[in-house]
């Protein structure tokens, strides 16, 4: 019975607090989660979500959980790999129990996972001469192009990864990657509006509606702290791209986010979902991560996430081989595992985002897919409301706005 | 033979210096060199560093990014002078009346570091939070808006926590090995308690006293993660403007631009500190070093 709730708390835990683009909540939690498993001499920590998921997956599935086990034969003939993989992600970004399952089936016995806290600072790191530490990584696809050009990252040899064919097709020849070279689709998302309809009353569907309410909601604000996703806000608010870089359109746009400064409770990446939580933030401009918690517990089950209607940005990880990678066999055999339906369903289960593997969703509990902080309805994707990101973070205008931004939050 | 012996010597010193000498010229010297020869270069198109010289970063630094300095400068002296305020009570204390505990007051300043500092920080937000003394006092006092996370007190609290050992543990080995029998002689010939304190006890807690201000003040100029955890993002410190131009913008001639002034500003006033203490003690008439 203990045990029951110990694996329902670390579930919960790993499913509120683990934010993929928050590596201090993430070492926190991670560290705490280490403690609580060490007191209780638990190794249940890891195997909590698969045994929690199972009974409710839907027993039209259970065919499809067939082919899947049929797909776990090799389906080409397994090269022994170098023993290492040496990985380079977003923290907590994977089902701890498919990474034994890997090591295990191709017996890596050295696996090391290092973390980034944004594609930032991945990329700087590499211009910074990191290459040749790691084999794999999973930035996000607007910064493919870039990486390409610095010559840090290299093409996949899809012939050793078969799998990839259960990608989703939307994913393929998209602007950041037109022959789909360089990089697997690995998970994806939207950024929006948070809002706890207990406290706040009034409709807010988009993001003008968003910054009409903001003043009445002063000190009770929480914004990620990120600037390619708080420009959205404003520039779609306007009505334009949001990689706009056109100086008149990002003057307007520094006008809202100025006003919106001094009502911003905080700027932060790692914890939104803790401020919305305790009701200290009642309305956000935040990513998915830990949303799905909320509405779930009964305390705080009047956690609502938007997907604005006048447009948003979507987000897509992918899955990176490096240049010059020092174990390319490893590499290419997890890009291939990680496809499996069965793992990527799992994958899905554990990370809470949403896969483009069309395969792994048949997998997957139905509630997870109808989950609109998880996954995106179709409809919404097709009505184009949806933008992909462009890397202009070195845009001269945008910095110096996100800077005057930055320093002028709380400050009346 | 003493010529060979002395040359012997030289070159034994010469050999064991030879590890630090080359730590520092690797991880000090090199970075701050390059640091400097960034700071007057272009920015690549997709960021980095493109060569060339300008000395537009730092015209740009004067005109618009003072005042993180300045916030980060007020955190850390008032910071500073806070760490003294509670350090040298609590450091004479252990040293002189403890008895028997002091082993065990040690100890307790020295168990917080068996946790990472990051979540001594995390559990700073519960304590100070809406579920705990933000909301207490927010609750007595009616105050709905009332919060002390994501204000300055919050950020001077988490510096002054963060680094309060550091200011004690040096104050305490110097203060320890003073001479008891000073301060009795020094009643003896009819100085009171403050006279005795200012004249015998604080020029011996001297060495003491710079060595932990600057261990505490330097770390405070350029922290990143307390301001940016208790502070919320509203209390923007020259740590935070780093990151935001290294990372966020990856201007690299910018940031460079600001950490050599940031590296300027710490070796002036730690220089203009250690001669304003310095200047007091020679001038006394009284001298016991």
């Amino acid at each position: 019975m203990a045990d029951q709730d110990l694996d329902s708390i670390l579930r919960r835990m790993s499913q509120t607090q683990v934010n993929r683009r928050g590596f201090m909540a993430g070492g926190a939690m991670a560290g705490m989660a280490a403690l609580v498993a060490a007191c209780t001499g638990g190794s249940k920590a890891t195997d909590a979500p698969a045994s929690a998921a199972a009974p409710s997956t839907p027993p039209a599935s259970a065919a499809a959980s067939e082919m899947a086990a049929a797909s776990v034969e090799p389906v080409f003939s397994q090269e022994p790999t170098e023993g290492h993989l040496w990985m380079y992600n977003w923290s907590d970004y994977i089902d701890p129990g498919n990474i034994k399952e890997f090591q295990k089936r191709y017996a890596v016995d050295d696996w090391t996972y290092d973390t980034y806290a944004s594609n930032e600072e991945l990329l700087t790191k590499l211009q910074a001469g990191a290459g040749g530490q790691w084999d794999v990584g999973a930035p996000t696809a607007e910064f493919t192009p870039a990486l390409v050009q610095g010559g840090f990252i290299q093409k996949i040899d899809w012939s050793k990864v078969p799998n990839a064919k259960y990608i989703d097709k939307q994913f393929k020849g998209l602007w950041w990657d037109p022959k789909d070279e360089y990089q697997m689709p690995k998970d994806w998302g939207t950024t929006g509006i948070a809002v706890r309809t207990k406290y706040v009353t009034e409709d807010v569907s988009s993001w003008k509606n968003f910054f009409d309410v903001a003043p009445k909601y002063s000190g009770k604000i929480v914004i990620v702290d990120s600037p390619g996703d708080v420009f959205v806000a404003p520039l779609k608010a306007l009505g334009y791209s949001l990689n706009s870089v056109d100086p008149t359109e990002l003057s307007k746009a520094r006008d809202l986010l100025m006003a919106l400064a001094p009502h911003v409770l905080a700027l932060d990446s790692d914890q939104y979902q803790k401020k919305l939580q305790t009701g200290e933030a009642v309305l956000g401009l935040t990513w998915t991560g830990g949303l799905d918690g909320l509405i779930q517990d009964p305390k705080t089950a009047d956690t609502k996430y938007i997907i604005p209607s006048d447009g948003t940005l979507y987000w897509l990880d992918t899955w990176v081989i490096f240049a010059n990678p020092p174990h390319p066999i490893a590499a290419h055999a997890f890009l291939n595992f990680i496809e499996e339906p069965a793992i990527q369903a799992q994958e899905t289960i554990t990370n809470a985002y949403a896969t483009p593997n069309d395969e792994a969703k048949k997998l997957v509990p139905q509630k997870i897919l109808d989950d609109p902080t998880i996954f995106v309805p179709q409809a919404i994707f097709d009505s184009g409301l949806l933008e992909s990101a462009k890397d202009v973070s070195t845009d001269k205008n945008r910095v110096a706005i996100w800077k005057e931004f930055k320093s002028s939050i709380g400050k009346k | 033979m003493t010529a060979r012996s002395s040359r012997r010597a030289r070159l034994l010193t010469g050999v064991l210096l030879l590890p630090a000498s080359l730590w520092y010229l690797l991880l000090l010297v090199a970075p701050i060199v390059i640091i400097v020869v960034f700071s007057f270069g272009n920015s690549g198109p997709t960021g980095g560093y493109a060569g060339g010289f300008t000395t537009d970063h730092y015209a740009d630094l004067i005109a618009n990014n003072i005042d993180p300095l300045i916030t980060s400068l007020r955190l850390s002296v008032i910071g500073t002078v806070l760490c003294l305020l509670v350090g040298l009570p609590l450091a004479y204390y252990i040293a002189t009346r403890a008895g028997r505990r002091k082993g065990l007051f040690i100890v307790l300043l020295v168990v917080p570091f068996w946790t990472s500092f990051l979540i001594r920080t995390y559990a700073w937000l519960t304590i100070l939070g809406p579920e705990g003394l933000g909301g207490f006092i927010g609750g007595i006092t009616g105050d709905d808006s009332f919060r002390i996370l994501g204000t300055d007190w919050a950020v001077q609290l988490g510096l002054v926590y963060g680094y309060l050992p550091l200011m004690v543990f040096p104050l305490y080995v110097t203060l320890e090995r003073m001479d008891r029998t000073l301060v009795e002689a020094s009643k003896d010939l009819g100085a009171g308690r403050w006279a005795t304190f200012r004249q015998i006890t604080l020029p011996i807690a001297l060495p003491g006293l710079i060595t932990g201000s600057i261990l505490v003040f330097i770390p405070m100029m350029g922290e990143y993660v307390i301001p940016n955890i208790l502070g919320y993002g509203r209390v923007f410190t020259v740590g935070s403007s780093l990151v935001l131009t290294f990372l966020e913008s990856r201007d690299w001639p910018g940031g460079s631009a600001q950490a050599v002034v940031l590296v300027a500003i710490m070796l002036v006033s730690v220089t203009f500190y250690v001669w304003f203490i310095n200047r007091g003690r020679r001038g006394r008439d009284v001298s016991i070093l």
